[in-house]
């Protein structure tokens, strides 16, 4: 079971003057129950690519295939809902697709379209509300009365409510303040825990250091690289060749490293970098 | 996004682009007056001939007018149909129970089919050719003469030209919303009645918010900017008059009077 790409070709407005090339041969696997990150340039194929998770987009050429549903250029399957059920995908800016009277009606408003009955909805949004970090109380309230950081949180409530296997997230942290963003992407990562498959595009190489296994990165409509996470940040030159900066442990570990100390540079964790520093300096 | 083909630009470098967009305007409307003169068959024959060199000159693909006129075939057989029943001159050429067809009314059927594809093809040629800016730009010079009587001409053409700008972002908007729904579980083409419903106003509410937001936002933005609608303004953007604007003008006077002309002889 896993998310595989083979050859999968997306052009945009085929056959008009608009068109564009978007993907030029992707082939990816992306095991079950990893964090995966995915990186790379605005317009290097990202956003595309993790449409056709979802169906939302179809290869124009090659195959997708989700966890055994197939996808092909001729070929998709008759609905896409199952598909849709399984890849939950959290947009950038997911706030503006909240449209419900009460938080409540709008985090259960995925659950219904998919055929989950009333009372069990309740449940669900009770539990995915505190999730999120929000209580009970906020679900009769209406979603345009909070702030941009709770909408936020809201609407991310929405996908999680339908309890997909997979998990896509378009920067989901873009625009919020250090602490909240701090706690979302905590949140993700017990997602992750609890033995889903979730994707992340994010442009924080901080973020990806600290909570993803492995990453995905993107240049030009094509993977250039598919590593674990330390395995990329070994490559300094590649990544500035992309101008993709590290992640700031990381530099400050090789800056250390320049002047005389001899630290792991693939260790992510303050407090570990402290310890060792602390050894390096008494030792 | 491929059936919103009609009015969209499409930038490919042609004679007709290249163009004057007052020429362009003003050439479209004698245009428009003229296929509502009755020329007869011959009349068309000109004017189609015209309009064909007219578009292959712009470059227009077959697949471009076409998808140009999708939307419009409703409205197409709409009419063409009430025209075939409810005219009834001249002699019966067909009969079926208590529906006579006459010859006139397939006649004048067949003049409101070549009128409208007329009409449809010109509006689309001066849409595809010229951009939404020029186009503003265009009716602003064109409207100047008003200005002399209190018509607020600048007002007029800042506020076309604000509804152009925003289609594309609109459309955008709106695809970027139905995406995200149909990530919910909204499927836009099946369903039943009260589903559907429900997925127009998952659409639709979100898309009001956000160009309300961005209404005010752009208010804010040139309100702190000190915008006057009545300040005296320079424009980087110059319209220059070329020698090809005078031939397409004098081409189209050519047309349009001698289909004019004709109608008043046959």
């Amino acid at each position: 079971m896993s998310i595989t790409f083979k050859q999968v070709e997306h052009t945009y407005s085929q056959d008009t003057p608009f068109s564009y090339h978007a993907l030029k041969g992707v082939d990816l696997t992306i095991e079950t129950g990893h964090m995966t990150a995915l990186i790379g340039h605005t317009g290097s194929g990202k956003s595309t690519l993790i449409q056709h998770i979802n169906g939302l987009l179809l290869p124009t050429a090659g195959e997708v295939d989700i966890e055994d549903i197939i996808i092909t250029a001729t070929d998709k399957p008759k609905s896409l809902k199952p598909l849709r059920k399984k890849a939950g995908l959290v947009f950038q800016f997911p706030e503006y697709q909240l449209f419900e009277e009460t938080i409540l009606k709008d985090i259960i408003f995925g659950p219904k379209n998919f055929g989950m009955d009333e009372e069990k909805t309740l449940e669900v949004a009770k539990e995915t509300i505190k999730l999120v970090g929000l209580d009970e109380s906020y679900l009769e309230k209406s979603p345009f009365d909070l702030s941009g950081g709770q909408k936020r949180r809201v609407a991310i409530a929405g996908i999680l409510a339908m309890d997909p296997d997979i998990l896509v997230l378009d920067e989901p942290t873009a625009g919020l303040d250090p602490q909240g963003a701090k706690e979302m992407m905590e949140l993700f990562k017990q997602i992750n825990n609890q033995g889903k498959t979730v994707i992340l595009v994010s442009h924080d190489m901080n973020q990806v250091l600290q909570y993803c296994d492995d990453v995905v990165v993107m240049n030009k409509g094509k993977v250039e690289r598919h590593v674990k996470v330390d395995e990329l940040f070994k490559e300094t030159e590649y990544l500035t060749s992309l101008s993709i900066d590290l992640p700031i442990i990381t530099s400050f570990i090789l800056e250390l490293n320049k002047n005389g100390f001899n630290i792991d540079p693939s260790i992510k964790d303050i407090n570990e970098l402290i310890e060792v520093l602390g050894g390096e300096l008494h030792g | 996004m491929d059936s919103m083909m009609f009015g969209k630009y499409i930038p490919v470098n042609s004679f007709v682009h290249r163009l004057d967009p007052r020429l362009k305007i003003g050439a479209l409307i004698l245009l428009l007056v003229t296929v509502f003169f009755d020329a007869g068959f011959v009349g068309y024959a000109i004017l189609s001939i015209f309009v064909l060199i007219m578009s292959y000159m712009a470059k227009m693909k077959v697949s471009q007018i076409l998808s140009a006129m999708k939307p419009m075939l409703f409205m197409m057989a709409f009419l063409m149909i009430f025209n075939l029943l409810f005219i009834q001159n001249g002699t019966i050429i067909f009969s079926l129970g208590f529906i006579h067809i006459y010859d006139k009314a397939v006649i004048q059927t067949l003049y409101i089919f070549i009128r409208l594809l007329l009409i449809i093809i010109m509006t689309s040629i001066l849409t595809a050719t010229t951009k939404p800016l020029d186009l503003t730009l265009g009716i602003e010079y064109l409207l100047a003469p008003f200005k002399k009587f209190g018509f607020p001409t600048h007002e007029v053409a800042m506020i076309i030209s604000i509804a152009l700008r925003f289609i594309p972002t609109l459309l955008e908007e709106t695809q970027r919303i139905m995406k995200a729904q149909a990530s919910r579980g909204v499927d836009y083409s099946e369903g039943t009645m009260s589903q559907k419903i429900m997925s127009i106003v998952s659409l639709i509410i979100p898309l009001f918010i956000s160009a309300f937001q961005r209404a005010e936002d752009l208010a804010n933005a040139m309100e702190s900017r000190n915008y006057n609608p009545e300040a005296p303004r320079t424009r980087y953007k110059q319209l220059h008059w070329q020698f090809a604007d005078s031939i397409s003008l004098a081409a189209t006077l050519v047309v349009s009077g001698s289909v004019i002309v004709l109608s008043f002889i046959l």
